[in-house]
């Protein structure tokens, strides 16, 4: 294979590199085995870890409204809450979304109410079981309210929810929290008044939900209802966002709207953006740790399988040294054959990885995790780099003897 | 003959015979000292395996715990309220209730708390007590300079609270726990928490402001530096009180709008003596499962024994409602939530990595154990030429493998204890303790994997013809 011209010599080369494949075929099969596994859990794992940090940011969405914007004014006048208010119109001025998804947003106004169970039939109200209570007027743009307040819904109605005129009198649909509720012992499809100064105003209890704060012993209702019971038009006490995304970039959604809107603060809660903020870089940190872990043992395996073919080579390095083989070329062939076979072991188990990572993803998130189709050429090229890496045994055959390979010493 | 074949040729004459005791120990430890180099490569391997194994291993089942000290950033997840009480009137933080209105809990019974089952889990709690009162600032300590007219002195929220405050516990330690334990999210711009027992108070950020408060456009509230006195009206009666400003805080909520006060001071002020309102507690607590949902009144004795066993949330709750007669004790939902689906999340996540890198150490180390017999045809060959039945190979062999294994794990238990150091120490700040359990985990795992990935080469090696390996073919 010396003297052979370049493209012989080249073609020499292949059928080595063939031949040393075939040449036993249970040990390709354990070592692609080795490497498509290495490979099938490097790509599971990057997927899932892409993955995984948008969906930790989207469970910490279960703490709800993260964001708040208040009027400037303190809030220091005890009983004449409301003083301190926002005008409706910011509300449109909220941007819709941040980049990482929809933001929700509810126009909150406050008060408080003498709420009064109602009789329909007996058209007068029980004045016994009347109790003071918060009153939220709310509109909401989301899925869910429970974006902005988590709760579960007690009690709903099967099918439409009655409102309209009622009786004679103009009938709108409230929420009520689960403590206010049990204390007036009405039910859904039950109507209760609410009070406030001279005004009143009746209302259909469409649901009742179990927030597990302070929303339990509140009453919610439209946003346009709770202006007029409460005199305050066109105005909001506050206004509570849900922004999804890292901790970084809601921070970034917060200063660009402090900055659209200087009149007023714009806040995150820092109950939940703080707590998140750590919670979420110890466990991408995680996550990176186990990236690396999974690398280093994909390394280990094909060290493990080289060291093998290492051993069974030693009569073939001898060969060829024999019939005049340089070392560097003897070990390009084997470079070779390691690269062919982390290529080949890569593509091979990326493919798995696809299957893994929806596995994984529908057991850890319960949702199948989206494949990222970037992940996959990386863990071949890694697993490719891996194997060329730990081909590192066999550079141990450049120090064979031939004399005492053929000799059949060790 | 081959050289080999002839080093070997010492304890050639007893393989007639039933090995003894010796005789075996003899060839395992000659495997070893003959030929270190191979030994060392593959307890190298085996030890980098279970290395990662013992780190993945001890994280994971730290983390948990890690996690749910994390969590409690979050700031408390119950609240205890008195069981007659009325409805409260509760605005962005502040309760609007009268303060002859509702029902009032002893402050003595506090320390009761850290005497339920689960007191270690309690890390922290803070009784609160809020009313609205007329005060301004001034300058001075005296009250030269005050308007006359207190009436017309602005409204503003005060809620008492403890802070630092020191908590006898039954083995006569003391504890300290507040409102700094349970909110750890509220930060002091400058200076330091009130003393309990002295007249002062912290200034929520938006009163301090030099500008003043304002609202409608009206400036309310002069600003309140600290070092300045915030002076409380206590009707004609009485001389109105000056507390002294040790602190901004900056909550980030609406308690930023308010004064903060030892508890001791809205008790005398709402003339509640002893009384708090509310009761904020965080606990350590494990997620929810379907199991700890279900209402403990229907549940059988053994399994009300398990549920009060496993600190959950709703287990805690209802071990403090025990020890505090006449409460209610509630979840915050929104806490509690959260944490418990993202803990589970985490956990299975952490799960299924410590598996995949389990296996693929397993991998690792089946293949370099059976590199390491298949390198020893020669070997096997000559000890059968010799007499030796196949499961004396085999045995011998699996001695030595198993050998290597304890060396390897050892190792690797030590090595992965570092690992697991440096990775807690990086992401949590805090290194997870050496475990027992760990220890005995990877060492079989270390003895099942090398055994099974030399079960293979083993079997065809008890197959081997000598005589065409001792010709070399």
């Amino acid at each position: 294979m010396m003297s052979a011209s370049g493209t012989g010599n080249r073609a020499m080369f292949w059928r080595i590199v063939r031949r040393l494949l075939g040449a036993n075929r249970g040990r390709l099969v354990v070592i692609l085995l080795a490497l498509g596994a290495g490979a099938a859990v490097t790509a599971a794992l990057l997927n899932l870890q892409v993955d995984a940090k948008r969906r930790i940011t989207s469970e910490f969405r279960a703490f709800g409204a993260n964001v708040l914007v208040t009027p400037r004014d303190v809030n220091s006048n005890g009983l004449q809450s409301g003083v301190s208010t926002l005008d409706s119109s910011l509300f449109g001025r909220i941007p819709q979304s941040n980049g990482d998804g929809l933001v929700a947003r509810a126009s909150l106004l406050y008060g408080i109410v003498k709420v009064t169970p109602w009789d329909r039939g007996a058209e007068t109200s029980d004045t016994l079981g009347a109790t003071s209570a918060v009153l939220v007027g709310y509109q909401f743009f989301g899925n869910d309210l429970a974006e902005i307040f988590p709760s579960t819904i007690v009690a709903e109605p099967q099918g439409r929810v009655l409102t309209g005129v009622d009786a004679g009198v103009r009938v709108s649909s409230c929420e009520l929290g689960e403590q206010l509720a049990n204390r007036l012992g009405v039910g859904i499809q039950q109507s209760v008044e609410l009070q406030a100064n001279d005004s009143h105003v009746i209302c259909l209890i469409s649901r009742i939900r179990r927030f597990g704060g302070p929303e339990d012993s509140q009453i919610l209702i439209w946003l346009d209802a709770a202006q007029e019971l409460l005199k305050q038009r066109d105005r909001s006490s506050v206004i509570a966002l849900s922004v999804p995304g890292s901790p970084a970039s809601v921070q970034r959604y917060v200063s660009q709207l402090q900055s659209s809107m200087p009149d007023v603060d714009v806040r995150p809660v820092r109950q939940f953006t703080e707590g998140e903020a750590k919670i979420y870089n110890r466990i991408s940190g995680l996550l990176s740790a186990t990236v690396v872990i999974v690398l280093l043992l994909t390394g280990l395996c094909v060290m493990a399988a080289m060291t093998n073919v290492a051993m069974e080579r030693r009569n073939d390095v001898g060969l060829m040294k024999a019939i005049g083989g340089a070392t560097r070329r003897v070990l390009r062939i084997f470079m070779m054959e390691a690269a062919l076979l982390g290529l080949a072991g890569g593509v091979i188990g990326a493919a798995a990885g696809i299957f893994l990572s929806i596995w994984l993803g529908k057991q850890v998130f319960g949702v199948a995790a989206q494949p990222r189709l970037i992940v996959y050429p990386v863990s071949v090229a890694l697993t490719t780099i891996v194997a060329i890496l730990s081909a590192y045994p066999l550079r141990r055959l450049a120090s064979v003897r031939p004399a005492s390979v053929f000799r059949g010493e060790a | 003959v081959p050289r080999r074949a002839a080093e070997e040729i010492p304890y050639a004459g007893t393989m007639n015979r039933a090995p003894t005791d010796f005789m075996f120990l003899r060839l395992v430890a000659d495997s070893f000292t003959r030929r270190p180099r191979r030994k060392v490569l593959t307890a190298a391997a085996l030890s980098l395996g279970m290395a990662v194994v013992t780190a993945a291993l001890s994280v994971s089942l730290d983390v948990g715990d890690r996690l749910a000290s994390e969590f409690r950033s979050l700031g408390a997840n119950l609240v205890v309220t008195p069981q007659a009480d009325s409805l409260p009137l509760e605005i962005g933080g502040v309760d609007y209730r009268p303060v002859n209105a509702g029902a009032y809990l002893p402050e003595a019974d506090l320390p009761k708390i850290k005497t339920v089952f689960w007191h270690n889990n309690i890390i922290g709690f803070a009784p609160i007590l809020g009313l609205s009162v007329r005060g301004i600032s001034h300058a001075r300590d005296d009250e030269k300079g005050l308007r006359e007219n207190r009436t017309s002195w602005p409204q503003v929220s005060v809620i008492g609270t403890w802070a630092n405050h020191p908590v006898q516990l039954v083995d006569q330690t003391t504890w300290y726990t507040g409102i700094d334990k349970t909110n750890p999210w509220w930060q002091l711009m400058k200076g330091r928490w009130f003393s309990n027992d002295a007249l002062e108070c912290v200034i929520g950020k938006n009163l301090a402001r030099e500008s003043g408060a304002y609202q409608n456009g009206r400036r309310i509230f002069a600003g309140l530096p600290i070092g300045a006195n915030f002076v409380i009206d206590r009707g004609p009666s009485l001389p109105p009180l000056f507390l002294k400003a040790v602190c901004i805080l900056d909550s980030g909520g609406p308690e930023d709008d308010a004064v903060i006060v030892p508890i001791a001071i809205a008790q005398q002020l709402a003339n509640q003596p002893g009384q708090y309102r509310q009761l904020y507690v965080s606990a350590l607590t494990k997620p929810e499962d379907d199991f700890a949902r279900r209402d403990p009144k229907t549940m059988k004795a053994d399994e009300f024994e398990r549920w009060s066993c496993s600190p959950y949330v709703s287990s805690i709750a209802y071990s403090i409602k025990q020890a505090l007669p006449g409460t209610d004790v509630r979840v915050i939902r929104r806490v509690a939530e959260g944490e418990g689906t993202i803990l589970t999340r985490v956990r299975a996540l952490l799960w299924v990595v410590t598996l995949a890198a389990l296996l693929a150490a397993a991998l690792a180390v089946g293949a370099s154990s059976a590199a390491s017999v298949i390198e020893r045809r020669t070997e096997i060959g000559l000890m059968k030429a010799l007499g030796a039945g196949s499961g004396t190979v085999r045995f011998l062999l699996a001695a030595e493998q198993l050998l290597l294994a304890f060396v390897g794990g050892g190792i690797g238990y030590s090595l992965g204890i570092i690992l697991a150091r440096l990775v807690g120490q990086k992401i949590f700040g805090v290194a997870p303790a050496p475990s027992l359990l760990v220890l005995v985990a990877v060492l079989v795992l270390a003895a099942g994997v090398t055994l099974l990935g030399s079960a293979i080469p083993l079997r065809r090696a008890s197959r081997y013809e000598p005589a065409p390996i001792l010709r070399g073919e």
